[in-house]
């Protein structure tokens, strides 16, 4: 999958990989490829910005902390990510049931 | 340790292409720098060379051109918040203290023998009013700011809103206090000299605003990409 496709939906999945807890980097990005399956194929070097924009808009929070014996940025959820996350997959939910409706070929409603 | 070079000379380009506050971009290229090298470990671990592993990373990063772009825009992000913060708060500190001065060495306007005619005071209570919506202005932008970064506008463009609103700020700041000096110098310039702790507060208010268009200035050059 591509990054163009992935640019809309990138802070909603960033915000999701952050909610089972604190994590670095790199680890969020292997979570990421995790998760999908390895179907996400953005330039990495993008979650760096998008996790410090979150940072700006009070979505995410981060520190340097030792992990695994190196320094380290971690990131986690303030409260206003986490109800960002939820609006997020609400709206996400309501998008995929919509379009499934359509493209998943559905029956059609009976002609009047 | 062969290859090292590949990860320290990618670090290098994207250094060279930035501008802003050395401690921001100190922050975000040692996070570049550290996930390089977690990148080219996993590689490691998955059987490929060292030399191989940290290509790997360095092209699975992205292109120095396109990830400069997206990390001059957080610089000249944190340059914009950083001004219009100091625009928020200096400048109706400033004011506060020219007229406490002014009132504790000069005292009312209207003492004198000789009231200031309306268009002065027009020209005084100008720019004492911008002194609080410029600062309100910035406030304003930086929640506006703040709740844009939610939104899909690139930090790229947010720094260059924050670059007008400072700019903008800046100027309406310093035409206000010169209005107010010339105004003063042609209605009677004596009373520019009648009080040096008054006069040394009026240079302080101009070496503040020269600095603040400095940083305002800034923002327009790291909002550049």
């Amino acid at each position: 999958m591509k990054s163009d496709a992935l640019r809309g939906h990138l802070d909603g999945l960033l915000l999701a990989t952050l909610d089972g807890g604190r994590l670095h980097g790199y680890a969020i990005i292997e979570a990421l490829q995790r998760r999908s399956g390895g179907a996400l194929d953005l330039p990495t070097g993008t979650v760096y910005p998008a996790l410090r924009r979150l940072e700006t808009a009070g979505l995410v929070a981060s520190e340097w902390s030792t992990v695994g014996g190196r320094q380290r940025r971690t990131y986690r959820l303030t409260q206003a990510g986490r109800r960002a996350l939820a609006a997020e997959r609400t709206a996400w939910r309501e998008f995929t049931t919509a379009i499934e409706g359509v493209l998943g070929g559905g029956p059609w409603p009976a002609q009047a | 340790m062969a290859g090292t070079g590949l990860i320290d000379d990618y670090v290098t380009a994207l250094d060279r292409r930035l501008r802003g506050p050395e401690h921001v971009k100190d922050d975000l290229l040692a996070e570049a720098r550290d996930s390089l090298h977690d990148a080219a470990a996993a590689h490691r671990d998955d059987g490929l060379a060292e030399d191989a592993a940290q290509r790997r990373a360095v092209a699975e990063f992205g292109p120095v051109t396109e990830i400069a772009r997206e990390y001059q825009g957080l610089l000249g992000l944190a340059h914009g918040t950083r001004t219009l913060r100091a625009v928020m708060l200096v400048i109706p500190l400033v004011h506060i203290m020219w007229e406490l001065n002014r009132r504790f060495w000069i005292g009312a306007w209207n003492d004198f023998d000789a009231p200031p005619p309306d268009w002065y005071l027009l020209v005084a209570r100008l720019n004492d009013t911008s002194a609080w919506v410029v600062a309100g202005v910035a406030v304003l932008a930086l929640l506006v700011g703040r709740r844009l970064a939610r939104t899909a506008v690139s930090t790229v463009t947010l720094a260059r809103l924050a670059g007008v609103v400072a700019v903008g700020a800046v100027a309406v700041t310093a035409s206000g206090n010169v209005a107010i000096l010339a105004a003063t110098a042609y209605l009677d310039a004596a009373r520019l000299l009648m009080s040096p702790p008054v006069a040394a507060a009026t240079v302080v208010s101009f070496v503040v605003v020269l600095r603040l268009a400095v940083l305002a200035r800034r923002c327009v050059v790291f909002s550049s990409v």
